[in-house]
């Protein structure tokens, strides 16, 4: 038991008295006029766009998303009574949980403690503290136990993943990142369509033909048909997406897709981070705004928000895992050390919650302090073998665990956030208030991580009148805001062409000031990347043959690089966003931070 | 014992110095590298390393395989922070080193060495948890704006030195020149490849004519063509070192010596590219995909060595697996020198040696300063000599992996962030 351990609240403060929490509302289908699904768009271009974001309803929205899901995690103290009927306990834990109770350390705390047991159970006759661990037998993969929607949404991920098998790792050198990640999007990209209609819960169905008509649909769609062509230029796929894409396509599909992919990393610079993690729980957020997830009319203690992150969050993280481990994923803007984690979030702040002290009431505010008992001590996350033992059961634990798998040397040295944090004394609810407290301003609040984020009617770039001034961290001072100045400078072409690419479509590259290359690369760009052949073998000439001679770029060029002014974003074509181009290709490549 | 002396030593220990330590440190730094100029000449032997990125104890083990400074003479490329956990003491001990020794350290610019970089990829965060404010953060910054934006190595030998090492692999048969020379950490040689033979050479010739005589090149025996070839013994043609790599602004090296380096690094621009592009399998130039900088070809590599007068440009800035890696017909070599990037990429790091010419045909005094630039090499001209590629130097590198983590205790927890609180 941890010693920090506050014990609750006497029962006697009433568990009526606590308003409702906020909960992210859910939109009725039958109301006039109907709904309008708009094509996510790319709307953070520059640095101080991010301020305009952290006053917009979409940021409420992600805001009030993360925090419901959250607080639905925290251990409940459940009146034996009346909780056995209802709810599907795990008794296993809480028996434990007696048993194995440590012995406190001195005799005084002891007869405290038992004091305090003793008018606990005096107070609070037949109490038991209800934890929410992760499903444990996960190995089969499918949970009979779940509602339909979290099932469909576990056999989606579960078509997801097994595209990697279709999309094997490149044998060949190569630097760092897997040129056939670059394959597995793009079959993701052409099947999302048909997964989606396939498996998306039945309640989001109820809102197609809302919005816009048939023919409307038809003319985006088409649309979109002809930009994935361009940018993804693969034989095969598009007979698949052919067949996949039936003329019933409405757009909240659309509008979720854009989510949906962008939850899967990048496949232009082979990379994940936090921001595709957002992405893909905004895609959950925007499946419980269109009544997605059934059940949660009746639902007042969070039981189909804790389906949702124990049943699919991390089955998604194992995915994401994989795909990493698979494809050597780099870490999007990766900090190095003084990240909290390489590519995640997510898991610190549901994970905490996890083990956070008991709330008695479905509506008390999630604590900000305190451990449930029996958790294991903040401290545990330094023991490999403490990790291995709860990274079954907790999110926490879990991401831990997957530090130590692709990680070597000290834990306090190639984590010293995390390692830090593990000193905390004032139990795991002190972390989940620090996690998302961090989440707001090392996420939310940074233009690498959220510029990509699309908008659209489901979260909107619209202000929140409600909204507050957002509260400026040293962090958010010092980030980049010079891309607009350097807009500026270049001829004001700060804003390119908005892409209704998710952020996974997005080509990226371009700065805007970035100028036109005297030439498109040639056919050489569309080629596999380098051998890394003996560093000290002889090329038989790939590259550098007579064809490069004739290609040869004179210095001066009038249009080139050199003294041309800026024309303006490049076109597409100039930089395929296929190019499997080597600087792209590698771990942990800087990338500029005010880069688009 | 000087202070210096002592706060070498204190370094070296992996413990950092007081704040105002640092701050007279980054003044006395400031003014050594001040007198020096964007491109700084470097006579050969010396020893290139290319990112660091605080990785302390592994610079540690650099210094063990290379040779201690100041008995190695040292030439670092940049990115000596970020991402690590120690780049604060890693920064702050090759800063001591090089007022300590100025002519014996060469420190270039990064496209970390920058105070935007830095506060995104973690110099900035390491600092305040270190020192408990910005001012260090602060005062390194300031030195950032002076170091040199590359460097100019001439007097490289044609041939191999004696390995220190033992040699585990019998030498190659007489007649066969040694051009290159890998060595693992302990410094037995791993693999030796001797030059090509003439055919390569012609083949190599042909391939080069197709391109056409650069034009920027002055006459026979004007300043353009001050030319250090020929006249001051430089058989093996100068190595441009820079951190990242060519910039279409940028046709000679003499234009680097224009720039006004001491600012932040500009977003685009010439001193960005030469800090931020990558070569790459392409023709001509393209876009980065970092945002930053360029991507350059082997065509662009060729005719830019062909009009300096270069044999080789040595760059670091990409991590490779094997820790270095030649392109081009060895126009280009990026050297990398963290092993296990991040604590998980599994590389491993190298440094190149390049040796004295023994030739006897003389060599540059070494100079920091202004003076006498134009004998740098790379104003180089073309006029007296064919258009072919030069032979480059003998290169030896040593390979080398991540340093044991053993003898590292584990810390006290520090007070996290404000977030905890």
């Amino acid at each position: 038991m941890d010693p920090t351990f506050k014990p609750p609240p006497p029962v006697g403060s009433s568990p009526t008295t606590f308003p409702p929490l906020p909960k992210l509302e859910i939109l009725n289908p039958s109301t006039l006029p109907p709904h309008r699904f708009l094509r996510p768009a790319k709307r953070i271009n520059e640095g101080p766009d991010v301020s305009h974001f952290l006053t917009s309803k979409a940021y409420r929205d992600i805001c009030v998303w993360i925090l419901q899901l959250n607080h639905a995690l925290v251990p409940r103290i459940i009146k034996k009574s009346t909780a056995a009927p209802t709810t599907a306990p795990k008794p296993t834990d809480e028996q434990k949980a007696e048993a194995n109770e440590e012995p406190p350390k001195d005799a005084l705390a002891a007869k405290l403690q038992l004091l305090r047991k003793k008018r606990d159970e005096q107070l609070l006759p037949r109490e038991e503290i209800k934890t929410f661990p992760l499903p444990s037998s996960r190995e089969g993969g499918l949970d009979n136990q779940e509602p339909e929607s979290i099932q469909k949404l576990q056999r989606l991920l579960k078509k997801v993943e097994a595209i990697i098998d279709e999309a094997p790792p490149d044998p060949g050198p190569r630097r760092f990142g897997n040129v056939s990640f670059r394959t597995w999007y793009k079959l993701l990209e052409s099947r999302a369509d048909g997964l989606l209609r396939e498996y998306l819960p039945g309640g989001v169905l109820r809102w197609e033909g809302a919005g816009t008509t048939k023919e409307e649909r038809q003319n985006k769609e088409e649309e979109e048909g002809t930009e994935t062509e361009t940018e993804t230029e693969t034989e095969g796929e598009s007979d698949k997406k052919t067949n996949e894409q039936k003329p019933e396509v409405v757009g909240p599909l659309e509008e979720l897709k854009a989510y949906f992919l962008g939850g899967f990393g990048s496949a232009q610079r082979l990379d994940y981070g936090t921001g595709h993690e957002l992405s893909f729980m905004m895609f959950l957020g925007g499946l419980w705004k269109l009544g997605g997830f059934e059940g949660e009319e009746n639902d007042e203690d969070g039981e189909v928000e804790r389906r949702i992150v124990l049943g699919v969050v991390e089955p998604y993280l194992r995915v994401i895992r994989r795909l990493i481990l698979t494809y050597t994923l780099e870490p999007a803007g990766s900090h190095g050390v003084w990240g909290l984690d390489d590519h995640s979030f997510i898991p610190y702040i549901f994970g905490s919650a996890q083990y956070t002290r008991p709330i008695s009431s479905p509506n008390e505010p999630t604590p900000l302090e305190g451990s449930v008992p029996n958790a294991p001590k903040p401290s545990d996350i330094t023991k490999a073998t403490a990790v291995e033992r709860y990274r079954t059961e907790n999110m926490y634990f879990s991401a831990i665990g997957f530090i130590n798998d692709v990680k070597k040397g000290p834990f306090w040295e190639h984590s010293p956030i995390l390692f830090d944090v593990s000193g905390i004394k004032d139990g795991w609810g002190k972390i989940n208030k620090g996690m998302i407290k961090m989440f707001n301003a090392e996420v939310l609040s940074k233009f690498p991580v959220v510029q990509h984020f699309p908008f659209g009617s489901l979260f909107q770039w619209e202000k929140d009148p409600e909204a507050g001034v957002p509260v400026q961290s040293v962090h958010m001072q010092n980030q980049p805001v010079a891309s607009a100045a350097s807009a500026a400078v270049t001829g004001g072409v700060g804003i390119p062409t908005e892409r209704p690419s998710g952020p996974g479509g997005v080509t990226g590259t371009a700065a805007p000031w970035a100028q036109a290359p005297a030439q498109a690369p040639g056919a050489g760009a569309g080629m596999p990347p380098p051998m890394t052949a003996a560093p000290w073998a002889r090329s038989s000439g790939a590259g550098v043959g007579p064809s490069t001679a004739n290609r040869f770029t004179p210095f001066k060029p009038s249009g080139g690089p050199g003294g041309a002014p800026n024309t303006g974003p490049p076109p597409p074509e100039s930089f395929p966003s296929g190019t499997p181009g080597t600087a792209s290709n590698q771990f942990a490549v800087t990338k500029a931070p005010w880069a688009k | 014992m000087s202070d210096l002396d002592r706060a070498i030593a204190q370094l070296r220990a992996c413990r950092p110095i007081p704040e105002s330590d640092v701050r007279e440190l980054c003044h006395k730094a400031r003014e050594i590298l001040i007198e020096e100029g964007n491109v700084v000449t470097v006579n050969a032997p010396v020893t290139i390393c290319g990112d660091i990125h605080g990785q302390f104890h592994d610079l540690m083990e650099l210094f063990r395989v290379g040779g201690d400074p100041p008995d190695t003479n040292y030439l670092f490329m940049g990115d000596f922070v970020d991402r690590g956990f120690y780049s604060l003491e890693t920064f702050l001990l090759l800063l001591c080193l090089k007022v300590r020794y100025p002519d014996r350290m060469t420190l270039i610019r990064g496209n970390h060495e920058s105070r935007q970089i830095t506060t995104v990829y973690g110099f900035y965060d390491e600092c305040y948890r270190k020192y408990g404010s910005a001012n260090v953060w602060r005062y390194c910054c300031d030195v950032f704006d002076y170091l040199a934006l590359g460097a100019i190595v001439l007097g490289a030998s044609n041939t191999i030195s004696p390995s220190a090492g033992e040699s585990s692999i019998p030498t190659t048969p007489e007649g066969d020149e040694v051009e290159i020379e890998v060595c693992n950490a302990q410094g037995e040689v791993m693999s030796r490849f001797p030059r090509p033979n003439n055919g390569t050479n012609s083949d190599l010739q042909s391939r080069t004519n197709g391109i056409p005589p650069p034009s920027n090149t002055g006459p026979p025996g004007s300043g353009a063509s001050g030319s250090s070839r020929g006249t001051v013994g430089n058989p093996a043609g100068a190595v441009l070192c820079v951190h990242g790599g060519l910039s279409p602004l940028i046709d000679k090296v003499d234009k680097i010596r224009l720039l006004d380096r001491k600012q932040e690094v500009p977003h685009e621009g010439a001193m960005c590219d030469l800090l931020w592009s990558d070569p790459d399998e392409i023709d001509g130039w393209g876009l980065s995909p970092r945002g930053a900088g360029f991507l350059f070809g082997a065509d662009i590599v060729k005719v830019f060595n062909h009009r300096n007068d270069l044999s080789l440009i040595a760059r670091a800035h990409q991590l490779v697996m094997e820790g270095f890696k030649e392109m081009f017909d060895a126009s280009i070599v990026t050297v990398w020198s963290a092993p296990n990037y991040c604590y998980r990429c599994g590389n491993v790091a190298a440094l190149l040696e390049l040796s004295e010419d023994d030739s006897g045909l003389g060599v540059l005094a070494r100079n920091n300063g202004d003076v006498n630039r134009s004998d740098g090499g790379g104003g180089g001209g073309l006029g007296e000599s064919e258009p072919q590629p030069m032979k480059g130097p003998a290169r030896r590198y040593r390979v080398f992996q991540a340093a044991p983590q053993d003898s590292r205790g584990m810390p006290a927890k520090k007070p996290v962030a404000d977030y905890f609180l």
